[in-house]
């Protein structure tokens, strides 16, 4: 629990400049901000939230969720007009230094991970066959491979894991040029014919653990 | 300049006049305003039970404010530093938690001086928020939601210049009369009338439109005078020709003087200071029963009572309670642990999120009283569509201007704060060609983006036909309370989202619940 606050608070005083609260009427408020921008929209510990569509944090892999928040930063992710998830995280990604972006890092790796809810049904079998390609890279068991960039995909949100397919698919994500893995997983996501077989991917996906 | 309009014109404008019968069956409704009436809350009194309260909305306050009064044992957490949600000013000092873009408001430390982000204005059928406002000795004033001096601007009209509200409404209303009352002398429409029901329209007509006596509009000293008016004796000014009206698409606001549902027309009111002069009156009575920064983690409801777990100070508390009243928005909620049955977290994560945003700055001077405006709204045909001047403090030195409200959010959420100012000043000189120069640290709240908000109104039909049979459902699986334990309230919990009057009536409805439920209980 230290931990987790020695993280929270660094990540927040360079997320906002501390300036002290005004109090306003006659109920006070403490001196500073300490609330935690990331749990708002991932969900409690990172659960994940479908109605912000915000994803599942809890159980993320370190280095690839320090990857993307430096992607975000950079702005290799979430600068695509029609990516409006990226654009919404964007804004807080920006304003991390090197030493925060490791903290949360460290405060999300002390969440417990909780299996996702089941929200997208396809053709498991048809799935199955698609992941062939997939698993080279991200394991069979959809359990990820950090030597080849390759985060894991099961028990992540589905609904996430389809938008994302759709948005690699559309150019919407991965098509920034410095953004070596993404634009790996255009390519790949292409080899899927058509939304139905993305559905059944990912419908597939959550049969594994 | 004026171009008379033909009866086959006027009725290809109108598409159908066949409506006439429609009309007046309608009117059969006339004389029944709706009622609404502060409600009478009489709980049963002293027996101890225990309530937490999530949220620190107004339908939250009402709760906590009523239990207490009754002696019941009142829990309120806020994951916030502040209370009100969605009811939140904007003053010297005021820190706007938006998630990625934090702004700290350093306008000039005077009460006149604030901004309303949220709710701001109380139409008088709002009996329930006036009552409290009257219970809590909050002070209200006039709030002007419509001035006739105030612009109407639109790239397609005059050049792009801005058009008085006044010389635009007083030539629509003209011409809607002539063309009316052009349309009486049809068979098909008089056959509707009696003679002196045609009359008695037309009679209204001609003032309605001020038509001269050929029944036709040529202008109107209601919109002020040409020249002269006072020493001498005043002219008209020029009538803009009805396609010059019709031009913009902003006549659908400026025609427009009541706000939908609240029954009042131009008269609402504000409290003196700020809207959250209701918040603070309930939250300063309600004392430290409310927790700030105490964001819930988890409820779980039992066969008898809620666990709420909550952080505080980064260490977990569970509050046990014999009931519970959540109004954090439902979208949020889709992010905290619960045991909610199937069908409720359905409903919950049914309704969308509004994306409301709003602007606002501080002027060096009242800059607008030197061009006859005092309060109102002047509606410009762009993204930031509205700028509200102050009705409060005339002739003082300077006022807090709204300078966008765009109820849908368009693309503000995704702009930077630099971009957004940008923006609001852009549009802003077309109307006051002053406005770049008189601006002073402008203040934007993205409600998409306000941390534990994440979200304005609550959307609720998906479909502009008005709620489907399904959605019917889920509003009322989400009135019932979950094993008669849990209840959800704020404007989420409503059939008319926006508004403080609907959400302190969710906590009604949830409290009359409540009562006959203890009251039922056995001894």
């Amino acid at each position: 629990m230290k931990k987790l606050l020695t993280a929270t608070t660094l990540c927040l005083s360079a997320l906002c400049s501390m300036a002290s609260l005004a109090a306003e009427g006659d109920v006070g408020v403490a001196a500073a901000m300490d609330d935690r921008y990331c749990s708002t929209c991932h969900g409690v510990e990172g659960i994940g939230n479908i109605a912000i569509e915000a994803p599942r944090l809890a159980g993320i892999e370190a280095w690839y969720l320090k990857r993307q928040l430096e992607n975000f930063r950079a702005g290799i992710r979430g600068t695509h007009g029609e990516d409006t998830q990226g654009i919404a995280m964007r804004p807080m990604a920006a304003k991390l230094s090197d030493e925060s972006i490791a903290d949360i890092v460290a405060w999300v790796g002390d969440w417990e991970y909780v299996p996702a809810k089941v929200t997208v049904e396809g053709n498991v079998n048809q799935g199955r066959t698609a992941f062939q390609t997939c698993a080279a890279c991200h394991g069979v068991n959809a359990q990820g491979n950090e030597a080849l960039g390759a985060p894991a995909l099961a028990g992540q949100n589905d609904w996430y894991l389809l938008a994302q397919l759709r948005n690699f698919r559309a150019d919407f994500r991965g098509s920034h040029r410095e953004d070596t893995y993404g634009s790996q997983m255009v390519t790949m996501s292409k080899t899927l014919r058509d939304d139905q077989a993305v559905i059944n991917v990912v419908s597939y996906i959550n049969t594994l653990q | 300049m004026t171009n008379p309009v033909s009866r086959r014109e006027f009725l290809n404008l109108l598409g159908a006049y066949g409506g006439t019968s429609t009309v007046l069956q309608a009117g059969a409704a006339l004389g029944f305003m709706p009622s609404s009436q502060a409600a009478e809350i009489a709980l049963q009194a002293n027996n101890g039970k225990k309530v937490a309260i999530l949220g620190t909305g107004i339908s939250a306050l009402t709760t906590a404010w009523e239990l207490t009064k009754a002696g019941y044992d009142c829990t309120v957490l806020e994951a916030s530093h502040r209370p009100g949600g969605r009811m939140f000013t904007v003053r010297s000092g005021t820190v706007i938690d938006e998630i990625g873009n934090y702004q700290r408001c350093e306008w000039d430390n005077d009460p006149h001086l604030y901004f309303n982000a949220g709710a701001a204005r109380i139409p008088s059928i709002h009996s329930n928020v006036l009552k409290y406002c009257k219970e809590l000795e909050v002070e209200l004033q006039v709030f002007v939601n419509e001035s006739k001096t105030a612009w109407v601007q639109d790239d397609a009209i005059n050049g792009g210049k801005p058009v008085r509200n006044t010389d635009y409404s007083s030539s629509m209303q003209g011409f809607i009369s002539e063309m009316l009352s052009k349309a009486l002398g049809d068979s098909h429409l008089d056959s509707s009338l009696t003679e002196s029901e045609s009359e008695t329209l037309l009679s209204m007509l001609r003032s309605f439109g001020d038509l001269n006596e050929d029944m036709l509009y040529k202008g109107s000293t209601r919109a002020g005078y040409g020249t002269g008016g006072f020493l001498d004796h005043g002219t008209t000014k020029d009538v803009i020709a009805l396609r010059d009206l019709l031009k913009t698409q902003l006549a659908r606001n400026v025609m427009v003087t009541t706000q939908e549902g609240t029954g009042s027309g131009p008269l609402l009111m504000q409290p003196v200071g700020g809207m959250d002069r209701i918040i603070y009156a309930f939250a300063n009575r309600l004392g430290n029963r409310i927790k700030f920064r105490s964001p819930v983690t988890e409820v779980m409801v039992k066969d008898d009572g809620v666990e709420v777990a909550y952080e505080q100070n980064g260490v977990t508390e569970v509050l046990k309670a014999d009931y519970c009243f959540n109004c954090i928005p439902s979208h949020l909620m889709s992010g905290i642990p619960n045991n909610f049955p199937a069908e409720y977290s359905e409903a919950l994560n049914y309704i969308r999120r509004g994306k409301a945003y709003k602007a606002a700055f501080q002027a060096k001077e009242r800059f607008w009283e030197k061009e006859g405006i005092y309060g109102g709204i002047s509606w410009v045909n762009a993204p930031t569509q509205q700028i509200w001047y102050p009705p409060h403090n005339i002739h003082g030195k300077k006022g807090v201007v709204l300078a966008a409200y765009n109820f849908g959010g368009a693309n503000y959420t995704e702009m930077s704060q630099e971009d957004r100012i940008e923006d609001l000043l852009k549009h802003g000189e077309k109307v006051h060609p002053n406005y770049r120069e008189m601006a002073e640290k402008p203040i934007t709240v993205a409600w998409h983006r306000m941390n534990h908000m994440l979200g304005c109104a609550p959307r609720w039909a998906r479909n502009r036909g008005g709620w489907s049979d399904k959605e019917e459902q889920m509003y009322e699986t989400l009135r019932q309370p979950v094993n008669g334990r849990h209840y959800l309230i704020g404007d989420q919990s409503t059939q008319h989202s926006a508004w403080m009057e609907s959400a302190i009536q969710s906590a009604h409805y949830a409290l009359a619940d409540l009562d006959q439920r203890v009251r039922s209980e056995p001894a």
